[in-house]
């Protein structure tokens, strides 16, 4: 057996080379733009689709050779970095999901003119900063990661910089994303305090080694860490700033916004809890289905009340959120149920904004559920795309939603939090009431006012694929589950 | 075999959607015309069933992802039959008596074939995660066919009747995942299979809870008194086509679930539960017939009376005798025939005059001839005279709650009075004296098309009232194993003459003297 210390400190490029073909990308995009100031965005669309090509085929083959990488050379750059399945697997997710919400967002970002180089360069920027965040276990790196992610995110909220409300959400998500990130540093430091190391796999060896009288110190940081990362997942009682913020964002990036900073933070969630604490699973296991209930409940019961489509998605992402947590509590055996929602839910995330820019505009802020009204009629595709995603996210048989909800409950069930499953369920139930309303509006309601719903061709295509990979995934989600089975074992 | 039954009307729902929205005169037709191919197939499968075998036949098992133990796994039995020809009879009907819908046809097409998918589905499935997927999925189309064909507060039924029963699904859906994991316990690998999950062992409360968690879902399906306020709504609203298959199929998926899975699954609990879910059958016999004899409305007369009549299914089948749980199958069918051809009656009448208020008809039996008749056919069948369907499911009820639940099945006689009372009642304020109104007197009869509707359910309850055993022979085998489990593993014995054993002893020592 060798210890920690006598693992790799070597470096290895291969192991970050998603994360640098995105960095990297991101300053070819700018430099297209400055060097040849294309008109139109054609160029700048191909070079995006090809950095994240690249960076998916590196993903790729780092998986395909996942096996014959002995453990000594899993922990690259002293231990900071982590190759596993779960990391790699992490970054497919926001891969394609970045590579959608380009997609679906494209008259953002041609009605930005010039500034979509730089939007186009930040969202390659974020994606790299959240994959670091995945596939750190070092809470320093963690923390990096989170802030490149993040940061990019506050500036991309307000890139339709015209428009105050946009202004307004990009300050709000700064203000209160900056005190989560100074609430997620204070407690990395408080653990060193508690530890002596930064090091998550550090940690895990300390407190099996040692037993701490006085873990005080180390809870508290614990706690704050968790809080930190909770708040960039908008689970409740940390969500406040969601549903302002994905109102006032351009709806073009929005669904991006969520998706990506969801997938990072829960997966260095998972990371610090059941990696870095394992130990002290009593004493994390009960706050986190405590945040897990809390999200469900107050998610599901505000976006039953909300008339705006964005805030109703806002709220029920703080369902989602206590639903992923619910997952989270079962260990290392919960990641495939915890990985294949976070899938299939960013997935559906970014393709149900896709619609929403659509409907209401790629730049507005505003998005009425009765300006829904109808559109059965005035687009039956992007309706009948909706209401697929709508009723994958509510959870329905048949679509990959259910699938993803049973597994999560499943675990739950399994790892002793019967009384959390059944909070779950329930909050199911609510949640089919308010998407329910929406499809309701598309199609039983009469159309009202103008039709200003517009899609382009690829968008369209795009949508239709999300929704039809919604139900596909329903019938056989054996061979997601199964990557994300091996994912674990790898 | 059984998989083509659920492919078949799916793919032909994808075929009808193929067709373009502007030729809207060919939906109809051609869903008519493909709906006919399950039928053929049930046909089949109710002559190849094997009379006298309790076991699941034709089974299907295709493992669907190992390591959640869960599968598509089908099987036909003697509870599941009648229902799977029921369905795939009433979806032809259903959409033959359509032709009154005239906007988005090709939608309502589609989603009554799907519909059709679904229902067979839930009643084929024998792995309970199989079970759940078809039994929430065929919700979508029921909610869309309410929620756009309907009439004037179509969207407040259609979110109602969805709302309800996924929150009794919810509870279902722990339980399924908790009987997985206490299968993987027990065992070692997780199962959903119903044969594995009948040789659980339960502790006394965890069955009871899981018991409660089945109950509440299918007694909101079935629906038991006091949470069946969304059934008048639902039906009031629903297009013709949607009340028939609600009230016909439907909501048999809630007395299949409390036999199939409730008595199959957790014995002990079910006798230990005889006393209330009884008390709630009676209160929806009694509550139903008082409730359906005050109404204004014939269609929700004909909604209350079902509840009513699906009490006594919810009775037979917690009375735990051969011929209660005979009558309880039965009654499913029966059921779905007679309440099935009264919603298509009610329907065709507000077809001609766009009101369902029995104050506004009166003297129609002058004018229209063939449909007072059929109406007056149905009715006898609904109440029960012999000779008619009817009469053969209640009449097994109750003497097979007689001999367990005496008291239950006097008051519950009473609900056969009552029915007499609602329908007759309105039938002749309906249909008796001179029509007094100019509107009803010019009132066209029943068309070519609308006798050939009712002409297949018609013929089925004279067929099933004179000859049920041609249904009964199929559903005995498999009645008495549940019997015979529940006796096996509880303390519970069915009292004499309760058992099909018991009486065929008596009739032969008769013969003898």
């Amino acid at each position: 057996m060798m210890t920690l210390a006598q693992l790799g400190s070597d470096v290895s490029w291969m192991a970050i080379a998603p994360e640098l073909v995105l960095a990297l990308g991101a300053a070819l995009v700018l430099l297209i733009d400055v060097q040849f100031k294309p008109k139109t965005g054609g160029s700048l669309a191909w070079t995006t689709g090809f950095v994240l090509a690249a960076a998916f085929g590196f993903a790729l083959a780092q998986w395909l050779r996942l096996a014959d990488i002995p453990i000594s050379e899993r922990f690259p750059f002293g231990r900071m970095v982590i190759v596993d399945g779960t990391g790699l697997l992490a970054r497919f997710v926001l891969l394609v999901v970045t590579g959608l919400a380009v997609a679906t967002g494209w008259r953002l970002f041609e009605r930005l003119g010039r500034r979509r180089a730089e939007a186009l360069a930040l969202i390659l920027l974020s994606a790299a900063g959240f994959q670091l965040m995945a596939v750190s276990v070092h809470l320093v790196m963690m923390f990096m990661g989170l802030e490149v992610g993040s940061i990019a995110l506050y500036v991309l909220a307000g890139i339709t910089r015209e428009r105050a409300d946009s202004d307004e959400a990009a300050m709000k998500y700064f203000l209160l994303g900056s005190v989560a990130s100074a609430v997620f540093i204070y407690g990395v430091a408080l653990t060193f305090a508690g530890t002596g190391s930064l090091n998550i796999l550090e940690q895990n060896q300390f407190l099996t080694q040692n037993i701490l009288l006085a873990p005080g110190v180390l809870l508290v940081g614990l706690a704050l860490c968790i809080i930190g990362l909770t708040f960039k997942v908008s689970a409740a009682p940390f969500h406040a700033w969601a549903p302002d913020v994905y109102q006032g964002a351009p709806a073009g990036l929005v669904g991006y916004m969520a998706a990506a900073a969801k997938v990072g933070a829960f997966i260095a969630l998972w990371r610090l809890v059941d990696l870095g604490f394992p130990t002290m699973r009593a004493s994390w296991a009960p706050v986190v289905a405590g945040i897990a209930a809390l999200s469900m409940v107050v998610g599901a019961v505000l976006a039953a009340v909300q008339s705006d489509v964005r805030r109703m998605l806002a709220y029920s992402g703080v369902a989602h959120a206590g639903f992923i947590l619910t997952g989270l509590l079962s260990g290392i055996d919960g990641i495939r149920g915890v990985w294949f929602y976070l899938a299939v839910y960013t997935l559906q995330l970014v393709g149900a904004f896709g619609v929403v820019a659509a409907v209401t505009g790629a730049s507005t802020s505003r998005s009425a559920i009765s300006d829904f009204a109808g559109l059965g009629r005035r687009q039956p595709v992007l309706a009948v795309v909706f209401s697929t995603l709508l009723l994958g996210m509510a959870g329905l048989p048949l679509t990959s939603g259910f699938i993803a909800k049973f597994g999560v409950f499943q675990d739950a069930w399994q790892a002793g939090f019967e009384w959390l499953v059944i909070v779950a369920v329930l909050a199911s139930v609510i949640a089919f009431f308010f998407y329910l309303r929406v499809i309701v509006t598309m199609f039983m309601e009469e159309p009202s006012g103008d039709d200003h719903a517009s899609v382009g061709v690829v968008a369209r295509w795009v949508l239709a694929l999300v929704a039809i990979v919604t139900v596909v995934l329903g019938i056989l989600p054996a061979p997601l589950l199964e990557l994300a089975g091996d994912a674990v074992a790898r | 075999m059984l998989t083509s039954l659920i492919v078949v009307p799916a793919v032909a729902a994808l075929i009808v959607a193929l067709v373009p929205s502007r030729r809207s005169e060919l939906h109809l037709p051609l869903g008519f015309g493909l709906s006919v191919i399950p039928l053929a197939i049930a046909g089949v499968l109710f002559f190849e069933f094997e009379t006298g075998s309790a076991a699941m036949q034709f089974t299907e098992h295709v493992p669907w992802y190992e390591p959640w133990g869960i599968a598509w796994s089908l099987g036909v039995d003697g509870i599941s039959l009648g229902m799977i020809v029921l369905t795939t009879i009433l979806i032809p009907i259903s959409l033959a008596a359509s032709t009154h819908i005239d906007q988005r046809v090709k939608e309502f097409v589609v989603f009554t074939l799907l519909l059709e998918a679904g229902l067979i589905g839930t009643f084929l499935a024998t792995d309970l995660f199989l079970f759940f997927v078809f039994f929430e999925a065929v919700l979508v189309p029921m909610y869309f066919i309410i929620g756009i064909w309907g009439s004037e507060r179509r969207i407040y039924a259609a979110v109602k009747f969805f709302l309800y029963t996924a929150f009794g699904s919810a509870f279902m859906l722990a339980a399924i995942i908790a009987l997985g994991l206490i299968h993987a316990s027990q065992t070692g690998a997780p199962s959903f299979e119903l044969a594995d999950l009948m040789s659980l062992e339960f502790s006394g409360s965890q069955e009871r809870w899981l018991f409660a968690a089945f109950a509440i879902a299918f007694a909101i399906k079935v629906p038991l008194f006091p949470v069946h306020t969304w059934l008048p709504d639902a039906h009031v609203e629903a297009p013709t086509a949607g009340s028939v298959l609600l009230a016909g199929v439907m909501l048999k998926l809630g007395t299949y679930g409390l036999l199939r899975f409730n008595l199959g699954l957790f014995p002990q609990a079910s006798v230990d539960f005889i006393p209330l879910m009884a008390t709630l059958a009676v209160i929806g016999i009694v509550y139903g017939a008082i409730v359906a004899i005050v109404q204004p409305d014939l269609k929700k007369l004909v909604a209350y009376s079902s509840v009513s009549h699906l009490g006594f299914i919810v009775l037979g089948t917690f009375a735990l005798t051969s011929a209660g749980l005979q009558g309880a199958v039965i009654q499913n069918i029966n059921h779905g025939l007679t309440t099935g051809a009264l919603f298509l009656l009610v329907g065709m009448l507000y077809e001609r005059r766009h009101t369902k208020k029995i104050a506004e008809f009166g003297g129609l039996a002058k004018v229209m001839p063939i449909f007072a008749g059929v109406f007056l056919f149905t009715t006898f069948a609904s109440i029960g005279l012999p000779g008619l369907n009817g009469f053969v499911g209640e009449f097994l009820v109750l003497i097979g709650t007689y001999p367990t639940l005496q008291v239950f099945a006097i008051i519950a006689a009473s609900g056969v009075i009552f029915a007499a009372v609602y329908l007759l009642w309105a039938y002749e304020r309906v249909f008796t004296g001179e029509p007094d109104r100019e509107e009803n007197k010019v009132l066209s009869d029943l068309s070519g098309r609308e006798i050939a509707v009712l002409a297949p359910l018609v013929v089925l309850m004279v067929v099933l009232g004179l000859y049920p055993k041609i249904l009964l022979d199929r559903t005995a085998a498999s009645t008495e194993a549940v019997l015979d489990r529940i006796e096996a593993v509880t303390d519970y014995e069915v009292p004499e003459p309760g058992r099909l054993a018991d009486v065929f002893v008596v009739a032969e020592s008769e013969e003898g003297e």
